[in-house]
C-alpha cells in the first residue's frame, strides 16, 4: 500500500523536502509493513483502564507559577505576552 | 582499596552518617570521576559543579549543626534530561528544547531535593526518548563504559552509563518501551520499570503518557530500592498516580514460582543471552524457587501495539511544539504555518520525526480503526494473558534485549531493525507492569546479559527481593575498571 507521505506530514505540520520524500515513504512504508502483523480482533474496546480509576486533583485556588517566569523561555515575547506572526490582516 | 566515587549510595549514606567522609568529599570524588572519564564516555550534557559542591556543602552544614538527614542526603545523583529541573537546563537531547531552562522541578526532582541528594547533572538520551541505543541525541553519541565502540543502549543510556562508569552511585532513567531496562542491560547495572501510576509523571517530558514511567538505575540491588522507594507515591498533579507506598518483602525464596514464557526464548534471541538467562533461572531455583512453562501468546504482536500506540501519543503529546510557547522557533516573517513547519522540521530530528508521521498516520481518517483501535484491543489481550500467567507463577523471568550491546551506528541505517530489540520489554509497558533488569551473564567478548523480572502490578519489592537475593548469591555484579 502507497502511503501518501505528502498528506501525513501536512496533517503533522511538518515540511519534508522533496529530495527526502522517497526515503521517508520507503522508511515508513517498512514500519507499517511491521505494525501492520495486528490479529482481526473483534469486541468492544475499552479505551481506558479498569484498574486505574483516576484520581482527580481537588479543584481548589492553588498559587500558579508567575507569569514572568513561564515567559523566559518564549522565542519572543512582549507586555506579558507570547509574540505570533500576524495571523489576522 | 575501594576509591570513593566506587561507593554504593547505601554505603555513602553509612559513611557520611558516621561521619568518615563529608558530603562535600563525595561531591568531588564524583566530579572528579565525570571530569576523568567523559571523554571516554560521553555521558553528560550538562554537569551542575557549582550547584552541586554548595547543595553538598549543605548538606555538611546540616551535619555540624546536628540536624536530621533525608534518606539521600550528600548522595550524587545524575537524572535524565527529560526530566525537569528547576533553572537547570533540560534538552530532552532534542534542538528542539536545546535552550528550554525548565521554570518548575518535577515531582521526582522535588522528591529527591527534600531527600538531600546532590544533582550532578542532567545526562544524554535518545531525542524524546525515542530510540534503543541513545545514537538519536542530537548532541552527541554515548559510549558504552564496557566497550566505547558500542553503544549504552537506550534511550536512557546517559543514565547507565553514568553509573556503569561509576561517575554516580545512581541515576534516574524513564522507560517507555524498555528505556531503563535496556541501557541497564547492556551496561550491565540493575534498572527497574515501576508499575504505571508507582511513580507520578508530573515533570516528565511526555512521549507516550500511557506507557511512561520514570525509573531508578544503579549498580546494586539495594541502592535501586533506596531510590525507588524515595520517588513512588501519589501526586495530585499526576492523576494517573497511585496511593502507594514501598514495603520490603521477605528475601526467602523458597516456594516462589518463576514463569519461563516460551515466546521470550525463541527466534531472534542469540544462544548466548539465552543461555546466560537460563543459568540465571538456574541461581533462582538453587536458592529455593521453582520453574513453571508458562506461554504468554500474544507476545508476537506486541512490537506492532506498541509502536502503534506509542507513536501516536507521540504525534498528539508532539504537537505543543509549535514555535511560539517554548522550544526552538523558525521562521516568522511569512505567517503562523509557515512558523510551525520551520520550527517542527527544523527542531525535530530524524527519528522523531518519522514517529510523528507514523502516530499521525494510525490516527489519520480511514486508519484509526485498522491501527489504533486494533493495537488497543491488542493491548488488553497482551495485559490478560499476564494476569492469567500470574495465576501459574509469582514472577515471569525473559531476557532483557535479544542481543549484547551493538556497535555504534550499527543500526542507525535501518529503523526496523533497531525497533526489533524491543521485543522483550514493550508488553511490560503495554500491560503496565513493573520489570526489573539485572546482569546474569557475560557473552564471548565480555560484555553483559540482562536478565528481566517481570511481576504483578505494584510487586516492586518483590522483584526487589529476589533480585537482591540472586545478587547476593552470585557475590554481587561486576563492575566495569576503567
Amino acid at each position: 500500500m502507497k502511503i501518501d507521505v505528502r498528506h501525513i506530514a501536512k496533517l503533522a505540520k511538518l515540511r519534508i523536502p522533496d529530495e527526502k520524500l522517497g526515503q521517508m515513504e520507503k522508511e515508513l512504508s517498512s514500519i507499517v509493513a511491521m505494525v501492520e502483523k495486528l490479529p482481526e480482533l473483534t469486541g468492544s474496546t475499552n479505551l481506558l483502564d479498569p484498574n486505574n480509576t483516576m484520581e482527580l486533583r481537588k479543584d481548589e485556588i492553588v498559587p500558579s507559577m508567575p507569569r514572568e517566569d513561564i515567559l523566559k523561555n518564549a522565542p519572543k515575547a512582549a507586555a506579558g505576552c507570547f509574540i505570533v506572526p500576524k495571523t489576522v490582516e | 582499596m575501594k576509591e570513593l566515587h566506587q561507593y554504593s549510595a547505601t554505603e555513602l549514606s553509612a559513611l557520611l552518617r558516621e561521619e568518615k567522609v563529608s558530603a562535600t568529599e563525595i561531591a568531588k570524588a564524583s566530579l572528579a570521576r565525570i571530569a576523568a572519564v567523559e571523554p571516554t564516555v560521553d555521558a553528560y550534557l550538562t554537569v551542575t559543579e557549582e550547584k552541586a559542591l554548595a547543595n553538598a556543602a549543605a548538606i555538611d552544614a546540616k551535619i555540624a549543626a546536628g540536624e536530621e538527614l533525608g534518606a539521600l542526603a550528600g548522595i550524587p545523583i545524575a537524572i535524565k534530561d527529560n526530566i525537569c529541573t528547576k533553572n537547570v537546563k533540560t534538552t530532552c537531547a532534542s534542538k528542539m528544547l536545546g535552550d528550554f531552562v525548565p521554570p518548575y522541578e518535577a515531582t521526582v526532582m522535588e522528591r529527591l531535593n527534600k531527600a538531600g541528594v546532590v544533582l550532578t547533572g542532567k545526562v544524554n538520551m535518545d531525542e524524546f526518548a525515542m530510540g534503543g541505543s541513545c545514537e538519536n541525541s542530537f548532541f552527541k553519541a554515548t559510549k558504552n563504559p564496557w566497550d566505547p565502540t558500542r553503544v549504552p543502549g537506550g534511550s536512557s543510556g546517559g543514565s547507565a552509563a553514568a553509573v556503569a562508569a561509576c561517575e554516580v552511585p545512581f541515576s534516574l532513567g524513564s522507560d517507555t518501551g524498555g528505556s531503563v531496562r535496556c541501557p541497564a542491560s547492556f551496561c550491565g547495572i540493575v534498572g527497574l520499570k515501576p508499575t504505571y501510576g508507582a511513580v507520578s509523571r508530573y515533570g516528565v517530558v511526555a512521549f507516550a503518557s500511557s506507557l511512561d514511567q520514570i525509573g531508578p538505575m544503579a549498580r546494586t540491588v539495594d541502592d535501586v530500592e533506596l531510590l525507588f522507594s524515595t520517588i513512588c507515591g501519589r501526586d495530585p498533579r499526576d492523576a494517573t498516580s497511585h496511593q502507594y507506598t514501598y514495603e520490603k518483602a521477605a528475601r526467602d525464596l523458597k516456594g516462589l514460582r518463576v514463569g519461563l514464557p516460551k515466546e521470550y526464548f525463541g527466534e531472534g534471541i542469540t544462544a548466548e543471552v539465552k543461555a546466560a538467562v537460563l543459568k540465571g533461572v538456574k541461581q533462582l531455583e538453587a536458592l529455593g524457587a521453582s520453574v513453571v512453562e508458562i506461554s504468554l501468546p500474544s507476545t508476537d504482536y506486541a512490537l506492532s501495539a506498541y509502536y502503534i500506540i506509542s507513536s501516536a501519543e507521540a504525534s498528539s503529546n508532539l504537537a505543543r511544539y509549535d514555535g511560539v510557547k517554548y522550544g526552538y522557533s523558525g521562521r516568522r516573517d511569512a505567517g503562523l504555518d509557515e512558523l510551525y513547519l520551520t520550527s517542527r522540521s527544523e527542531g525535530f530530528g530524524p527519528e522523531v520525526q518519522r514517529r510523528i508521521m507514523l502516530g499521525t498516520y494510525v490516527l489519520s481518517s480511514g486508519y484509526y480503526d485498522a491501527y489504533y483501535k486494533r493495537a488497543k484491543r491488542l493491548q488488553q489481550m497482551i495485559a490478560a494473558e499476564f494476569t492469567e500467567a500470574f495465576t501459574k507463577c509469582d514472577i515471569i523471568a525473559t531476557p532483557v534485549t535479544p542481543t549484547t550491546a551493538f556497535k555504534l551506528g550499527e543500526r542507525c541505517a535501518d529503523p526496523v531493525q533497531m525497533y526489533a530489540g524491543d521485543i522483550c520489554t514493550v508488553t511490560v509497558n503495554i500491560a503496565g507492569l513493573p520489570g526489573l533488569a539485572m546482569p546474569c551473564g557475560y557473552d564471548a567478548g565480555g560484555l553483559p546479559i540482562g536478565m528481566q523480572l517481570i511481576g504483578p502490578k505494584f510487586s516492586e519489592n518483590r522483584l526487589i527481593a529476589v533480585a537482591k537475593s540472586y545478587e547476593t548469591a552470585v557475590g554481587g555484579f561486576a563492575v566495569k575498571e576503567m
